[in-house]
């Protein structure tokens, strides 16, 4: 069966820049979070796959090799920039409907979708007034709309949260997660907001200096650390004193407060032996679960050294957002 | 989860064919038109001011056709033309200044405009080549244009036919339908596409609109003064005067002027296509660039 997205050596060089490096590699799922620093080859990834550059080697887009067929990818994808992309002084349905038509429907069909697009955003009996007058949520709804109206088999979203207030960054997630259930299109979401990708993704692609470092589901992306044997235990007393006896059946432990602990049970351990220690040396659990590793850290990870440098700037925590744990 | 309620009309995959990637352009004429045509000071009120010069020189080619047409300062020994002769082709002075207009308020802004809005990744991320939005702009640019610029002046060829003493003359003057148009379309690529180039100079609207403007007023009208102290060659940067050269050279007429030397026709002709091909170039130019860099952000 054929991926959504195939790449194979792709490579695309500004000059003496080399953006995109060789990169093999095949995404398929319903909401594919698209991640990487700034200058990681995203952007230049995207393009390649709308054939708006030339390149070497391959990028299939549904099948199609992006550099011969970049005009019928782009009548099959949609497409939701991060900035403003607008025409001054149209209404969203006016919007809408021209973009529609670009994608080559007719008229009539693109007017009839506009609306239909616009009404699924949320917007209403707003989709009437001139877009110059909207807020930035209202804003972000067309960007969707006009994604959609043509019917695309993939949307391509680049930061669609950004700017939102919590309120309207939830409706847009909410969005997102039904797009796929409601109109069977698969998602790429390029975001900085790595709780959106938490939350929402069920696979990631992770991009560093022009390579794809990581491609998988959520849960291979979280690998080694998101494994059962990864436990945090509450205790009632004395952490330490589990740790130190934890510590003698082979597993590997890591005091975090008096009467909390994280531990590595030993290859073939089950909880149990946390239980059967505990009990033996006259312990009481109060809570015991396996500990998951946010996306952060295992983008932080994936990226290498260069991730303590990306900690702190591009990456960050949405105002009210609570990532899967 | 989300507080937000999703509305749903009743979605239904689209299964009709797409229409094919060569008829982008209509769609984007179709739009620059609909867009120029909305509101009342982008278009409506030139194409009203182009009606009314229409319809005042019909009113004095009607009255005053068999009178001697008083040429300025009487340059070039070809003063006695009546009005009848000299009205029709004088009067592409009077449509370049309506021209001048609607390329301030429809053209020379373009597409500055769109780089400002970022309209390209509007089009571009979709099936929409360069090709299409160039060629898409400037049909619609040009059909606006043709209105004021060839419109006016073959309707004011039908009645100089109208005023024709016998069917002889008449058939004499048909010929004045294929000229008007010819000096109706040059004038249309001059004010369609030489302000679209201007426009795709810069980034910014204002800057485009002032690069244009000043190009045509002030560098034109110096350019007049210098071809009076050099050769008359160097007044074909002057596009109306080009425009007015070439509309007397089919009429075999000569008026000078203060603005316009006697440019050779070649030079007339040569500049004009060359100001209209280096528009293009520099449209293609910004718009390919535009298209690489515009979706999915600057790399």
């Amino acid at each position: 069966m054929t991926a959504l997205i195939e790449l194979a050596s792709l490579t695309k060089r500004y000059g003496a820049i080399t953006a995109l490096d060789g990169v093999t590699a095949a995404f398929d799922g319903k909401i594919i979070g698209l991640l990487g620093p700034n200058g990681a080859g995203k952007s230049t990834l995207l393009k390649c796959l709308l054939g708006l550059l030339p390149y070497h080697g391959h990028a299939r887009v549904l099948g199609l090799e992006a550099a011969a067929d970049g005009a019928e990818i782009r009548d099959r994808v949609g497409y939701m920039p991060e900035q403003e992309a607008f025409l001054s002084g149209m209404s969203a349905v006016e919007l809408c409907t021209y973009a529609g038509e670009l994608s080559g429907l007719p008229r009539t069909e693109a007017m009839q979708r506009a609306h239909a697009a616009l009404y699924y955003a949320g917007l209403e009996e707003k989709r009437y007034q001139p877009i110059d007058g909207y807020s930035t949520g209202m804003k972000q709804r067309v960007k969707l709309a006009q994604a959609l109206v043509h019917d695309p088999e993939i949307l391509f979203l680049d930061e669609p949260t950004n700017g939102l207030d919590p309120q309207s960054r939830e409706e847009m997630l909410h969005l997102i997660v039904d797009l796929p259930e409601r109109r069977g299109c698969a998602i790429v979401l390029s975001t900085h907001l790595l709780p959106d990708v938490d939350r929402v993704c069920d696979r990631a692609v992770i991009m560093h200096r022009g390579a794809v470092r990581f491609a998988g589901t959520i849960d291979e992306l979280r690998g080694a650390r998101g494994r059962d044997s990864e436990l945090f235990v509450s205790v009632k007393a004395d952490a330490a004193r589990l740790a130190e006896v934890l510590t003698a059946a082979g597993a590997t432990c890591t005091v975090s407060s008096p009467i909390a602990l994280q531990v590595d049970l030993p290859a073939g351990a089950t909880s149990q032996l946390v239980f059967a220690t505990a009990r033996a040396h006259g312990l009481q659990i109060r809570e015991l679960g396996v500990r998951r590793e946010s996306v952060e850290a295992a983008f932080l990870r994936v990226l290498g050294d260069d991730g303590a440098r990306h900690s702190d700037a591009p990456y960050r925590t949405a105002p009210g957002a609570g990532g899967r744990r | 989860m989300s507080t937000g309620q999703i509305h749903d009309l009743g979605y239904k995959r689209y299964v009709g064919s797409r229409r094919s990637v060569g008829t982008r352009w209509r769609v984007i004429m179709r739009h620059q038109i609909a867009t120029a045509w909305r509101g009342w000071w982008r278009f409506k009120m030139w194409l009203v001011a182009a009606l009314i010069t229409t319809a005042s020189i019909g009113a004095v080619l009607y009255f005053m056709h068999d009178r001697v047409l008083k040429v300025l300062g009487g340059v070039g020994g070809q003063a006695v033309v009546k009005f009848a002769d000299g009205l029709v082709p004088f009067s592409t002075v009077f449509y370049c200044k309506v021209g001048f207009a609607v390329s301030l308020t429809v053209s020379a802004t373009l597409v500055a405009s769109d780089l400002q809005s970022g309209a390209f990744t509007f089009y571009f991320a979709r099936s929409a080549r360069p090709v299409d939005y160039i060629l898409g702009k400037l049909a619609g640019l040009a059909v606006l244009m043709a209105v004021i610029m060839a419109v006016g002046p073959l309707l004011l060829a039908g009645v100089r036919l109208g005023l024709a003493d016998d069917l002889d003359q008449l058939i004499t003057l048909l010929p004045m339908l294929g000229k008007e148009l010819a000096v109706g379309v040059v004038g249309t690529l001059i004010y369609a596409v030489v302000p679209l180039g201007f426009s795709a100079l810069t980034d910014n609207k204002r800057h485009a609109l002032a690069l244009w403007a000043a190009y045509y007023i002030v560098v034109g009208s110096m350019a007049g003064g210098v071809a009076y102290a050099t050769t008359p060659a160097v007044a074909a940067i002057d596009l109306p005067a080009c425009l007015h050269t070439i509309s007397l050279h089919l009429y075999d007429q000569r008026f000078g002027g203060a603005r316009s030397p006697d440019i050779p026709t070649a030079a007339a002709l040569i500049s004009v296509f060359g100001h209209v091909a280096a528009a293009i170039a520099v449209v293609f130019w910004r718009v390919r660039r535009a298209q690489q860099t515009g979706v999915g952000g600057a790399s």
